[in-house]
């Protein structure tokens, strides 16, 4: 029995026509895999799994749903690959055919079915407004894009009401989408089903379009990232911190209750850093509020370590011991800090989920620059 | 009888004329409807050249030069990439079918280049039929 | 009323074969003004020269055409054929019959029909043409030497030993570059030094070279044989013809500064010479670090000097030279490595790069030639090496180096050698492409040197493993063994990419040349001429041009001298007679001739109004020509009569 294998250039071709045709750019210096998250936790190999792109080799369904989507490895490319782009193009292939993890197919079930991630009912999508919110209609000036997780995950309501409560106290002439606004997609897209990702793309870009919104807000960089790279739209979308911030130094919003001198780190979600290049913002607001002492871990910025939530992994298990999510909080409480701040909806699952099993509640707490911002605001 | 289109190729010297010597020591076939002047830069070309060659009863009008960025005097065809650009328009501007002006970037490295283009344009020249619009009829 | 005489070749069969060339002949016979016209076998043979030579006599020809081969092969050839017959040689016209028509058709009917109008143009232009005259001007024999590396020392000494005054213009205060930064150098293992300053003292002896160091070049003007070179002699405070070069100066001054030599290892005096086999062995000081300057005290320096060379009062003074070439050897920077932030330098102690590691491997250092780190006793005990530090990168430089990976194995043996540590070696590929390279790289893998194909990802001094406590961990993938690794050493040491100086593009604009994308200076041709530029007279060698060793640097300097030595061996220089005049009648003074031309030839001449072309710096492209709004500039030779009267020839058949 031969153990020689050949290369497999039709699989090449198809990882090729699926948008992965960048790893003819490798020249396989390993500078991607030295650098990700991963590495040094799991059995990942972002280069192999170029490598095995490269040639159409067996093994690239054991390494596809290893990456987290971070860019890390993309920004320090040496080639220019579209790193992320080969990720994506190979799911894509090896997507269909029953190859989901299983977690990943209710996922995938559940935006087919209604539209979000959650397996939350579709009309129950404001509810978590309670009416007190506008919603938004045409002459409006923002329209404020919730993200799935925040309408649905009992955490990250949290962060709905704080954000939108700070929108209602800005005074700005703002609304929420119907409930027929559905996920943005961007993480299905990542995970490979185009088809799914251009459908709701579709349903969004006709909402956007007939209430005629020319300056949206998103509360979850990884929507940000989305309209502004995939939609391809000429409106103008910002993160929420970038609002806010800017509302603070226009002196719109002032924070005057004192925070009582507690250390504050804050994470870069990647796709509001890498992937947005937005790092100054949520300093901002954190900046502003008195009695806080912001202090910043070693991997901050550029350098900023995944929570592990993208590319699907927020739904994806993971054992003890291979969890991003642990690493950056024993980062963050090796800086003294009592809390972790940070702007993304997915984070904050991520590392809330960390911190539970870590039995760290009593040294660490998660919050949303919007959270802390609001409880400075009222006051 | 079959159209026999007239074509003028103006060549600069450096490279598309070199180029054009290239076919021929490869021995590439190619139809020889294209009568070449030879000049130094392509810079050098009037547009009035190319109004002149059509009076003259070109079908069709080749304008061979080096690539942008390789000119042997450094800048020139950067000049006549703009210049023979807006000709384009004034001849489309002035009733000419801005088809039957063609301008190139080939190097001396290019023999099959020449070649093909030569073979490409004396075919849609053929397809054209005679260039009227401009030709001075002798009589 | 013109007198032609048209000559067909039948070029044995390569013409012959498809055009019909005695029927050639009998057509151009028909044309108005051809006089005559013959076919033969060979034209540029020796009884086809004569043929040529007698018709012109014999017929009293004023034009002479002949139907041949490219006029790229034989125009020059047959130009002089004219020539020796007593007619001008730009009465002469080659028609391009073989490699545009004979070869690339089968039909004789397309092949002599094609013939005949490319004949008929030319008849047309050639009614058209002038005799030209060349002209001559006399060629400045010297020749500057700019930069005081190896490649420029190589050239100075090359064109001195021809008898050719050589003025060498170091901004430096020393010469000998990088190369004499180094310890030893790959393959050899020679000492750098051994093997530099016999020909930094050659450079100092030889009575044809001119030594100008702590000098810059000012002001360029003029053009290839006559150049006018202005050159700054930067203020030194101190009188090199009194000093001796005793540096009792040196030893008393309390002023300090970053010692650029030993890339900032340690401070050297404000009065100093940059290392101690420096050329000239003459000190100068450093305003910014000068007490007396800074503070109007101390003067210590004058007081020790028993030359009494101290000069407080010198100021820059200025020099001009005339010149006939110039030679640009300029050299290299290493890039900066602290906006990699992933490597630590500047962050980390125990990160270097490979210059800093020179100067603690050379003799004459800071360290007196021990490894040890900055606080100047800790030996390393293991040792990381990086390549490919910007090199080889799209956020940095693309290109490859082309040297570190032979310095970096050079740095591998010299570390084995003085610490008997552990060596990393971390590379994507090893080049060893030259001669000797790959027997050395070879003769490392078997000192045991760990290499790991694998480009390093991060440097860090954070680890959770307490056996790597106090070291730098160096991450990355053994792509041979698809594993991540971490590896704990004392010291790193990056290789960063080459890149041109600082301000190589205001070098560029001072000498006319183009930089290419990363900034090098830019060769008249990558392969057949990569020591010339576009701007005739100014030539480069080394580094200045991209990346190279030393090997080729010296290569290149010979190179750069026997190119300087074309245009100075000669007492005149023959001028390109193909060129544009203005008429000065038409030029409406827009100016828009001066501003196009790549080469400053038009001058706008302000007392009379109108543009004037310099015919030494014309080269005849035609720009200028065609630009003119007012059509006042006539290109000689393409005049734009000529021009068209080709073009109807062409279009008559």
């Amino acid at each position: 029995m031969s153990t020689a294998v050949t290369p497999y250039l039709e699989m090449a071709q198809a990882i090729a026509e699926a948008g992965g045709e960048a790893f003819r750019k490798c020249y396989q210096c390993g500078t991607c895999t030295g650098t990700c998250p991963w590495s040094p936790v799991t059995h990942f190999n972002i280069r192999k799994l170029m490598r095995l792109s490269q040639l159409g080799f067996d093994g690239i369904e054991d390494l596809m749903w290893g990456c987290s989507t971070c860019k890390f490895c993309v920004d320090r490319c040496p080639r220019g690959v579209e790193i992320i782009d080969l990720v994506r193009a190979v799911r894509g292939v090896y997507a269909g055919g029953g190859l989901l993890p299983p977690p990943l197919r209710a996922f995938v079930g559940s935006l087919t079915a209604r539209g979000n991630p959650w397996s939350g009912d579709a009309p129950k999508r404001n509810d978590w407004a309670q009416d007190k919110y506008p919603l938004f209609a045409e002459g409006k000036e923002y329209l404020y894009w919730t993200c799935c997780t925040v309408c649905y995950d009992p955490r990250n309501v949290l962060v709905a009401k704080a954000s939108a409560e700070i929108l209602e106290k800005s005074g700005l002439s703002w609304g929420l989408p119907g409930t027929d606004a559905q996920c943005c997609g961007e993480s299905v897209r990542k995970v490979g089903d185009l088809e799914l990702f251009e459908k709701l793309k579709a349903n969004n870009l006709g909402i956007i379009n007939a209430k005629d919104a020319k300056k949206i807000i998103t509360i979850s960089p990884h929507c940000l990232a989305t309209f502004r790279q995939e939609y391809g739209v000429d409106y103008e979308v910002i993160h929420f911190s970038e609002l806010l911030a800017a509302l603070i130094k226009s002196g719109k919003l002032t924070p005057k209750k004192d925070a009582g001198g507690v250390k504050v780190t804050y994470h870069d979600p990647c796709y509001l850093g890498r992937h947005s290049g937005v790092y100054d913002a949520p300093r901002d607001i954190l900046k502003a509020i008195p009695g806080v002492e912001l202090v910043e871990m070693d991997r901050v910025r550029e350098q900023s370590m995944c929570c592990g939530g993208g590319g699907g992994g927020l739904w994806i298990e993971r054992a003890k011991g291979e969890r991003l999510s642990d690493l950056r909080i024993e980062e963050a409480l090796s800086t003294g800090a009592t809390v972790l701040a940070t702007a993304c909806p997915y984070c904050i699952a991520m590392l809330e989920d960390s911190v539970r099993t870590m039995n760290a509640e009593d040294k660490i707490k998660v919050k949303d620059v919007t959270e802390l911002f609001l409880e400075s605001l009222d006051g | 009888m079959d159209f026999e289109p007239k074509i003028l190729c103006i060549a600069c010297n450096w490279c598309t004329y070199t180029g054009a010597d290239l076919a021929g020591t490869t021995r590439l076939k190619y139809p020889q409807n294209v009568r070449t002047v030879r000049v130094m830069c392509s810079s050098r070309i009037n547009p009035s050249f190319i109004i002149r060659a059509f009076q003259l009863g070109a079908d069709g009008v080749l304008v061979g030069g080096c690539h942008p960025g390789d000119c042997h005097y450094g800048t020139g065809n950067l000049y006549a990439r703009r210049k023979l650009a807006v000709t384009k328009k004034i001849l489309e501007f002035a009733g000419m079918n801005p088809k039957r002006f063609r301008v190139e970037w080939i190097s001396a490295s290019e023999g099959a280049k020449y070649a093909q283009v030569v073979e490409e344009f004396t075919g849609d020249m053929k397809a054209l039929g005679p260039q009227t619009t401009f030709k001075i009829n002798k009589d | 009323m013109s007198r032609i005489g048209v000559f067909v070749c039948h070029c044995g069969l390569n013409i012959a074969k498809t055009v019909r060339v005695s029927e050639l002949a009998e057509f151009a016979r028909t044309l108005p003004d051809v006089v005559v016209a013959e076919d033969y076998k060979f034209m540029c043979s020796t009884p086809g020269q004569e043929l040529i030579q007698e018709d012109i006599k014999k017929h009293n020809l004023d034009r002479v055409i002949i139907a041949a081969c490219s006029p790229l092969m034989h125009e020059k050839t047959f130009r002089k054929v004219v020539e020796n017959a007593g007619l001008n040689q730009y009465l002469l016209t080659i028609v391009n019959v073989r490699e545009q028509d004979s070869w690339v058709t089968d039909s004789e009917e397309v092949a002599t029909e094609k013939a005949k109008a490319l004949i008929n143009g030319a008849v047309y232009r050639a009614r058209l043409l002038q005799p030209l005259v060349s002209r001559f001007i006399d060629v400045n024999p010297d020749v500057m030497v700019v930069g005081g590396g190896i490649a420029g020392i190589q050239a100075a000494l090359e064109l001195a030993d021809t008898g050719k005054k050589v003025y060498l213009v170091e901004r430096n205060s020393t010469i000998g570059g990088h190369m004499a930064q180094f310890d030893k150098t790959f393959p050899t293992l020679d000492c750098s030094a051994c093997i530099l300053t016999p020909k930094m003292d050659a450079v100092l002896q030889n009575s044809n070279i001119e030594l100008l160091t702590y000098c810059e070049v000012e002001e360029v003007k003029g053009f290839v044989g006559n150049f006018d070179i202005k050159i700054r002699q930067k203020a030194r405070y101190v009188d090199h013809d009194k000093c001796n070069g005793c540096l009792a100066c040196t030893e008393k001054c309390p002023g300090r500064s970053v010692s650029e030599w030993d890339e900032g290892l340690v401070r050297r005096k404000a009065i100093y010479i940059p290392f101690p086999q420096a050329v000239p062995q003459k000190p100068v000081i450093d305003r910014e670090s000068c007490t007396f300057f800074k503070k109007g005290k101390c003067r210590v320096c004058e007081k020790v000097c028993e030359q009494a060379a101290i000069d407080f009062e010198q100021k820059d003074t200025f020099l001009d030279i005339k010149v006939g070439a110039i030679i640009l050897a300029t050299g290299y920077d290493l890039m900066d490595t602290k906006p990699l932030v992933q490597y630590g330098y500047g962050k980390y102690p125990g990160v270097y790069h490979a210059l800093e590691l020179e100067r603690l491997f050379n003799s004459a250092g800071p360290t007196s030639g021990k490894v040890v780190m900055r606080d100047g006793k800790t030996e390393p005990q293991s040792i990381a090496i990086l390549h490919c530090i910007g090199s080889r990168d799209k956020n940095n430089y693309e290109y490859c180096s082309r040297v570190c990976c032979m310095y970096s194995l050079k740095f591998a043996h010299l570390l084995k050698e003085k610490t008997h540590g552990d060596v990393y070696q971390l590379y994507i590929d090893i080049r060893a492409p030259g001669k000797g390279y790959e027997e050395f790289y070879n003769r490392l893998v078997e000192e045991d040197v760990k290499f790991i194909r694998g480009k390093a990802a991060r440097v860090t001094d954070k680890s959770d493993n307490p056996d790597h406590a106090g070291k730098l961990i160096v991450e990355v993938e053994d792509t041979l063994t698809s594993q991540f690794v971490t590896i704990p050493v004392d010291m790193v040491v990056l290789s960063p990419a080459m890149k041109p100086r600082h301000d190589a593009k205001d070098m560029a604009r001072l000498f006319n040349l183009s930089t290419d994308k990363y900034g090098f200076f830019m060769e008249r041709h990558p392969k057949l001429a990569p020591l010339s530029t576009m701007t005739d007279g100014v030539f480069i060698a080394g580094a200045c041009q991209s990346p190279k060793d030393i090997p080729d640097s010296v290569s290149q300097g010979t190179g750069a001298a026997a190119e300087a030595l074309t245009i100075v061996v000669k007492d005149k220089m023959e001028l390109e007679a193909a060129t544009a005049v203005v008429n000065p009648a038409a030029c409406c003074g827009c100016h828009n001739c001066v501003n196009v031309c790549p080469f400053g030839a038009p001058v706008f001449n302000y007392e009379k109004n109108v543009s004037e072309i310099n015919e030494a710096l014309c080269k005849g492209c035609g720009l200028c020509a065609a630009t003119c709004p007012a059509s006042a500039i006539i290109t000689r030779h393409f005049t734009n009569d000529q021009v068209m009267a080709e073009m109807e020839g062409l279009m008559e058949f």
